[in-house]
């Protein structure tokens, strides 16, 4: 009786499932959709912060205010020489202290009015005003005058020859200043607190560059359609998305099934694990990179005030260990702070391990046994290093020199609020570039008086950690020519390389993982991506 | 039933005013710098930048003014603006949950139902092959990390099968339909567009399948101890004895006793699946409250965190007295007061 009724009751489940199968079938599920007709899909790891172009500091912001927002000056395609872009003409005086720019008479913004010298004044005083991220790059600039509609005279505090190249930083794109400010926007000395325009643009764009705002939902999609007024150039493709795809597994699956035609997070290991006749993976170099920093002056890091420690530390790297360790070999190496093939890098040695000059150093500054010191870290991954596999080969290499790292592991804003706080001995981080010049680094990892890593390094309270050499090379590289900025910035390099406070240790390579049926990707310096230059076979 | 209800509806708020008030000050006394949402490590040096956007953000008033300030723009719906988005809280909050509510949903239904189903065969087949199988399924899916799981299952039937759809809630060539309910497969059948319905419902399948994976391990055993208990109590053996038919025994006489703790587990898992389902939301790059609230705790965004608590917290509330109410469904002798 029990086996006749389990039979019955199986023919049942059987006839149910026979039903399910054939409903699913006859559901027809829609094929993957066909790249024709339809948007280009960039995935990437989507970490905008604003897309004001006064406020807003990331990745994806490079992307897309280069795309939306003109800048004054253009970066060419070999990342290094200035093209025209809002302006076609510029000129400096003698001592690179004030600048004129001629606009282009056809510029239009994306509404069709025509961009004019009072729309650069407004969006440099805006960036200046604000004090947002951006807003270090308008430092030198003491008035901008808008001689007529076209031209624009800047006048600076002081020479600065790196001048025109921050203006080929997206941040420093031109926005319509009649539409913006009907809208909240604000650009007078009182921006800070006056300025209401924000939310507006993260929901409008109001720029002169090949694409326009068409949606952004945080964390899930922004998509680009073609500005019609925009003349400057063809732009072959007229709907552009970027897919926030967080993991680069996904997003190499993503490009993998069709469903995307670039990613652009892919790391070297992921890399290798993609396949198939209709994509194409190649690595070219970035200008990204990954360094271990020395703080003498943070809590417990009294040891290496000592030069001839920071010194052996440098010298007990295994660099191209780090490079296979953290990569996979897809890297590079980068003498100083400053990325390879900047103003001032060629020529400079590479550095190399030598643990014996490491171990004499040690001894001849009295610290042959060794020490301590804690290595608080960012638990993090940045340009496809993971700081922590970083951070335990730096653990290792150290541990031959009697250096023993004390490892940990924090949340990125807790590795800032301690950088700043008591300070960390050692620890390891990561940079990328706003536009292509050297003085930015300078600025930035120079043991000068108020940079940031000199203060870090303790600079303010340790007279040993300041290097007056760097800054009177810099003032003087600042008011220099074209011909002779490179050998001054070379002598800069050689002193923070002397310094030993900053020792980088990697550049990742850069993973370009695209469709073959995509023409025109490629790597720029100051603005990541170039919307306009891609087109699809 | 309906006093009890009430009741329970009044007490809500104080609850959530309890768990406000303890979520803002643990919050607000973590390490770390909430600046890190809104200034760069360069501008962080600039003493201007800082007391620039501690003043806008309300970061330079004390804790205490800081809290009553918050619970007075909540009374009028105001959530704050989230420090990482630059946008108010609870339009994130809007945009985001119906596509954690369309997701758990899915995995609930397919999670509870299987498991049910499992739970109650693996009972009746006690020690056979069929309970071994039914456990060892079970005991993968619950034990099986989702990132893992969710990975592999991507690669087979998107990447090596290509018959599902890789990540997100649509194809990211396709435009969304206009939103009504935020729930793509509802709003695309309100707007009438079936092709639209149904690849919403495909790109739900894989990440509903692998988080119901999980629920279904769960449900599955506990039905399956429940039903093992209940199974051995007399008035099974008499109903069988009478010659009630087996699966009149199994669901009627047998499923309905041991549901009580099955639903608890339900009603927990729902709520806490509502802002807990991070993983899977991270791999089908699914834009829901649970990577909401990863990014905004891991950048101290603190009113993105607060608004995913209120959230949170109402789920969780909602759902013990929804548990109550079925409860009292389940078993007539509850009688809720």
């Amino acid at each position: 009786m029990t086996k006749l009724y389990r039979r019955s009751h199986f023919a049942r489940w059987r006839a149910a499932a026979l039903l399910c199968i054939s409903l699913t079938a006859a559901a027809s599920f829609p094929a993957l959709a066909s790249a024709e007709d339809k948007p280009l899909v960039i995935v990437r790891d989507i970490d905008i912060n604003s897309l004001d172009p006064a406020r807003a500091w990331c990745d994806t912001c490079q992307i897309y205010l280069s795309n939306v927002y003109e800048t004054l000056i253009g970066l060419g395609t070999d990342n290094k020489s200035l093209v025209p872009r809002l302006a076609t003409k510029w000129e400096a005086n003698a001592d690179q202290s004030q600048f004129t720019f001629t606009l282009d008479p056809d510029a239009k913004f994306s509404d069709g009015s025509p961009v004019e010298a009072k729309d650069v004044k407004w969006s440099m005083e805006r960036l200046k005003n604000v004090k947002g991220d951006a807003s270090f790059m308008m430092d030198a600039v003491r008035s901008i005058e808008a001689k007529d509609a076209k031209t624009v005279v800047v006048t600076l505090t002081g020479p600065n020859s790196e001048f025109l190249n921050i203006l080929t930083a997206p941040y420093t794109g031109v926005a319509n200043s009649v539409e913006a400010s009907a809208n909240g926007a604000a650009a007078g000395e009182d921006a800070a607190t006056a300025d209401k325009g924000e939310a507006w643009f993260l929901a409008h764009s109001a720029g002169s560059g090949p694409y326009m705002l068409a949606e952004y939902k945080p964390g899930d999609v922004l998509r680009f359609k073609a500005n019609p007024n925009y003349k400057r150039s063809a732009v072959a493709i007229g709907d552009i998305v970027i897919k926030h795809t967080k993991d680069a597994v996904a997003q190499a699956q993503m490009l993998q099934s069709g469903g995307a035609d670039i990613a652009m997070q892919i790391d070297p290991d992921t890399a290798k694990t993609i396949s198939g006749g209709e994509l194409s993976v190649e690595t070219v170099p970035s200008y990204n990179f990954l360094y271990v920093a020395l703080s003498p002056g943070a809590k417990d890091g009294g040891k290496l005030a000592s030069k001839e420690v920071r010194q052996a530390i440098g010298y007990a790297l295994d660099y191209d260990g780090i490079i296979e360790f953290t990569v996979g070999g897809q890297g590079k190496k980068i003498p100083v702070a400053i990325p390879n093939g900047f103003p001032g890098t060629d020529g400079l040695p590479e550095p190399k391990q030598d643990l014996a000059k490491a171990k004499e150093l040690m001894a001849k500054a009295g610290a042959a046994d060794g020490f301590e010191i804690n290595a608080t870290f960012p638990n993090m991954n940045a340009y496809g290093v993971d700081l922590s596999l970083l951070i335990q080969k730096v653990q290792q290499d150290l541990d031959k020199i009697n250096v023993k790292l004390k490892l940990t592991p924090v949340e990125f804003s807790v590795w800032r609020d301690q950088v700043r706080g008591d300070g960390i001995p050692l620890t390891t981080v990561f940079f990328a570039p706003d536009y292509y010049g050297s003085a930015q680094y300078v600025q930035y990892f120079g043991m000068m008086e108020g940079t940031p890593w000199w203060k870090r390094a303790g600079g303010a309270t340790d007279a040993s950690i300041t290097n007056a050499k760097t800054a009177e090379l810099l003032t003087k590289v600042l008011a220099a020519g074209d011909a002779e900025k490179p050998a001054i910035y070379k002598e800069i390099a050689q002193t923070m390389i002397d310094d030993r406070i900053i020792i980088p240790v990697v550049s990742p390579d850069l993973v370009l993982a695209h469709a073959k049926s995509v023409t025109g990707l490629r790597y720029s310096a100051c603005c990541n991506l170039l919307m306009n230059e891609l087109g699809l076979k | 039933m309906t006093r009890y209800i009430i009741r329970r509806l009044i007490a809500m708020p104080f609850l959530l005013l309890g768990i406000i008030t303890i979520a803002f000050f643990i919050s607000h006394n973590t390490r770390g710098d909430p600046l890190i949402s809104i200034i760069g490590e360069r501008q962080m040096e600039n003493p201007d930048v800082v007391a620039a956007a501690k003043a806008r953000w309300g970061l330079d008033k004390s804790l205490p003014e800081q809290y009553a300030i918050y619970v007075g723009n909540l009374t009028t719906g105001d959530f704050g603006t989230s420090l990482r988005t630059k946008r108010p809280v609870a339009q994130d909050l809007l945009d985001r949950l119906p596509a954690t509510l369309e997701l758990v949903i899915a995995a609930m239904l397919a999670g509870s139902l299987t498991g049910i189903v499992l739970g109650v065969i693996a009972a009746r087949f006690r020690d056979s092959g069929i309970d071994h199988l039914a456990r060892l399924w079970a005991l993968i899916g619950s034990s099986t990390p989702v990132f893992w799981s969710g990975l592999i299952l991507l690669y087979v039937f998107s990447v090596a099968l290509g018959w599902l759809p890789g990540p997100g809630r649509l194809n990211a060539r396709t435009l969304p339909p206009e939103t009504i309910t935020g729930f793509l497969t509802i709003d695309s059948l309100l707007s009438g567009n079936l092709q639209l319905f149904r690849e919403s419902l495909y790109h739900l399948i894989l990440p509903a399948l692998v988080l119901g994976w999980t629920v279904m391990g769960i449900v599955s055993r506990l039905v399956r101890v429940s039903m093992l208990d209940v199974l051995s109590q007399d008035y099974i053996v008499a109903a069988r004895a009478r010659g009630a038919r087996e699966l009149r025994v199994l669901f009627n006489h047998a499923l309905r006793n041991a549901m009580i703790p099955t639903l608890t587990i339900i009603g927990f898992t729902f709520a806490y699946l509502i802002t807990g389902a991070v993983l899977t939301e991270t791999i089908f790059s699914w834009p829901g409250i649970g990577s909401y609230a990863v990014d905004a705790a891991r950048n101290l965004d603190y009113p993105a965190i607060m608004g995913v608590t209120i959230v949170g917290g109402m789920a969780f509330l909602l759902s013990n007295l929804l548990t109550d109410i079925a409860y009292a469904f389940a078993d007539p002798r509850i009688r809720l007061r």
